[in-house]
């Protein structure tokens, strides 16, 4: 089943007198459960185009549909409804709240989808003792180390059972050990929790466990490849 | 999953956690901005309690040297005071009034323009026939220099004071003649023997007030054609325990015993000019007031504005992960709501303390101001007290805290205008 559909998306900005084309008719289809990297160099359009897809940015032409809603069409109020009932988000750093601890940034969420205080609990430690910070959940983001972080992140993304995972560069700032660590669990977590994820990267250890590679140059897709069985790799 | 994706929904309890965290981020930058706060809303108090006493001390002092707090009177003798304008009825009035059982004390009185005169000199004077439990004759005994107070079966003594005795060249024991004009130009004598003298620095007591009993000074209202059987007067001066209750005994007072003829008034109406001398004093505080205020609408826009301004990228997180500008609104405006009642909190903690103090020791004024504690007809206690009224903590307590939430507004709105690519990109 299609979850992501994009068709015609263009984003064009204005710096001064010039016009810059950041995306340019793109069109595009994620199926549900699927692992899916966007690939590029810097300034291919990738971050501009995950932005699109989760509402966070508006496309100049195109129409944007995300399990059957068409998200352009949306106000800034339904978008923040809609983000925060469909999507899990990944950034690239400064994914958490300083002032809560590891337990209660994977809670936030759930607090705002108004889930039960049992329910939000039980999930919360659930997720953090997936991604394997059982221990040390207390823990404010500070006490943290920057692979913890993402894995936090990670479990806030997934505990509030979006449709759709949005990850932008989320192994940028990670040493190998700690990139390999994350991706391994995003990509386990996927199979199990049957969650799709989009995550942009030019990090080949990344690209190596994506099942399918979205190649964006200057704004377009280049390449839109499926790799049949990436663990079987 | 069990929720259905409806409107995101701010839990009370999150709010409260993100507040206060978000608070005591830069505890130190927090301690320093409720301090200020703080120790601006102490002098606040401080000043305006010292304000309110003073002007209260004078108030009251004017009330029991004068008319107290509701004078009962006839029509038209506030506009233009003469001889012939009296109570003809005072003793029933009198009576009236004392079945009221009003908490208070209702004092008789007789006042009259006279001409005083000694065999060496004659000055004008006003002549204040009351009784020795009478509030102003409680008020002016410790002012006493020499002699005694009236006896209660004195019907020709009169007290004086220092600077009418110096005129006339009179001592206690001394002679002096009481002189009134009658209606139809006629006039009435009284002879007058002076039982003592007082000092209470206040020229318009003591160079021209004369007292003495009721029964002295009835003499001329007899002349002027009163029956001394229905003991006659020109006003009833009522004295309340509870100045709060003033409103509600002077409008009681006024349905029992008001009419065409009788005039109800309360100190206000009887004592214009100390009121509008008390408005414009009070003025100062008022500007004081405005001063604290500023400091404190700077010390809450620093704190909160440069919180929000430093965590642009946060707000930026918050807004892609589902909260609403209206939620990180309502955050941010919590944070100045939550910063503005520890300060009011603080600055009521101190100021109720300085306040407890100086209420009881009191502000020793003395080496100030000397011995002329003379002010607009009245004096002012030398040692003043702190007061604060009910009404004054709920103005100071609104005052600061709405001045405080309306700071709150600006670094809300900037905080709800994020937008998160944009913040996530800085």
């Amino acid at each position: 089943m299609t979850l992501v559909r994009l068709e015609h998306i263009s984003k064009t900005f204005r710096q001064g007198d010039i016009e810059v084309h950041a995306l340019t008719d793109i069109n595009l289809q994620v199926e549900e459960g699927e692992f899916a990297a966007l690939v590029g160099p810097s300034g291919s359009g990738k971050t501009t185009l995950l932005n699109i897809i989760g509402g966070l940015d508006s496309p100049t032409d195109g129409r944007v549909h995300l399990n059957g809603t068409d998200v352009t069409a949306l106000n800034e109020s339904q978008l923040s409804d809609f983000r925060l009932f469909q999507l899990g988000f990944v950034f690239q750093a400064y994914n958490l709240v300083p002032v809560l601890s590891a337990l209660e940034n994977v809670e936030l969420i759930m607090v705002l989808q108004g889930r039960p205080e049992s329910e939000r609990r039980e999930r919360a430690r659930h997720y953090l003792d997936l991604v394997g910070l059982g221990k040390v959940m207390e823990r404010r983001p500070s006490a943290l180390s920057g692979g913890q972080q993402q894995r936090v992140a990670v479990a806030r993304a997934l505990a509030s059972g979006p449709r759709l995972v949005l990850a932008d560069e989320p192994t940028a700032n990670l040493d190998s050990d700690n990139a390999t660590a994350l991706l391994d669990i995003m990509h386990k977590l996927s199979h199990e929790e049957k969650t799709t994820f989009l995550f942009s990267t030019h990090d080949p250890r990344v690209m190596e466990r994506a099942e399918r590679i979205i190649q964006l140059r200057d704004g377009k897709i280049e390449h839109d490849k499926v790799i049949a069985d990436v663990q079987a790799q | 999953m069990s929720a259905t994706p409806r409107h995101g929904h701010l839990h009370p309890a999150l709010l409260m956690r993100l507040t206060w965290r978000n608070l005591w981020r830069h505890p130190k930058r927090t301690l320093i901005t409720l301090s200020s706060i703080g120790i601006g809303f102490v002098l606040a108090v401080f000043f305006i309690g010292i304000n309110d006493g003073s002007h209260n001390s004078m108030i009251r002092n004017a009330i029991k040297l004068g008319e107290g707090y509701i004078t009962v009177q006839p029509v038209g003798y506030l506009q233009a005071p003469a001889n012939d304008k009296y109570l003809a009825e005072g003793g029933r009035l009198r009576e009236q009034l004392l079945a009221l059982e009003l908490p208070g004390q209702v004092d008789a009185r007789i006042a009259l323009r006279v001409l005083v005169s000694s065999p060496y000199n004659s000055v004008g004077a006003g002549l204040e026939g009351m009784a020795a439990t009478d509030q102003r004759a409680q008020m002016l005994k410790p002012f006493l220099m020499e002699g005694d107070w009236l006896a209660a079966d004195d019907e020709r003594g009169v007290i004086i004071g220092e600077g009418m005795a110096r005129k006339l060249k009179v001592k206690v024991g001394g002679k002096i003649v009481v002189m009134a004009g009658k209606r139809g130009g006629d006039s009435e004598a009284q002879l007058g023997r002076v039982r003592a003298i007082f000092d209470s620095s206040m020229d318009e007591l003591d160079n021209y007030l004369v007292i003495s009993n009721l029964a002295l000074a009835r003499h001329f209202l007899v002349a002027e054609g009163a029956d001394p059987a229905s003991e006659p007067l020109t006003r009833l001066a009522v004295s309340l325990n509870d100045p709060d209750s003033l409103s509600e005994w002077t409008s009681r007072i006024d349905s029992k015993l008001g009419s065409a003829s009788i005039a109800v008034l309360d100190w206000q109406q009887m004592m214009p000019q100390l009121v509008q001398f008390v408005v414009l004093d009070s003025a100062g505080a008022y500007v004081f007031l405005a001063v604290i205020l500023v400091l404190i609408v700077f010390g809450i826009v620093n704190t909160v504005l440069m919180s929000v301004l430093e965590r642009t990228r946060e707000f930026g997180l918050l807004r892609a992960l589902g909260l609403s500008r209206l939620h990180l609104l309502l955050m941010v405006f919590m944070e100045a709501t939550l910063l503005s009642v520890l300060a009011v909190g603080i600055g009521w903690t101190l100021g109720g303390l300085v306040h407890l103090w100086f209420s009881h020791h009191g502000l020793d004024l003395t080496s100030m101001l000397g011995d002329s504690t003379a002010v607009a007809g009245t004096f002012m206690d030398p040692v003043v007290r702190t007061e604060l009224s009910q009404a004054r903590v709920l103005q100071l307590t609104l005052i600061v805290f709405l001045t405080t939430l309306t700071t709150g507004i600006y670094p809300a709105i900037k905080a709800a205008r994020v937008t998160p690519v944009a913040a996530l990109r800085t």
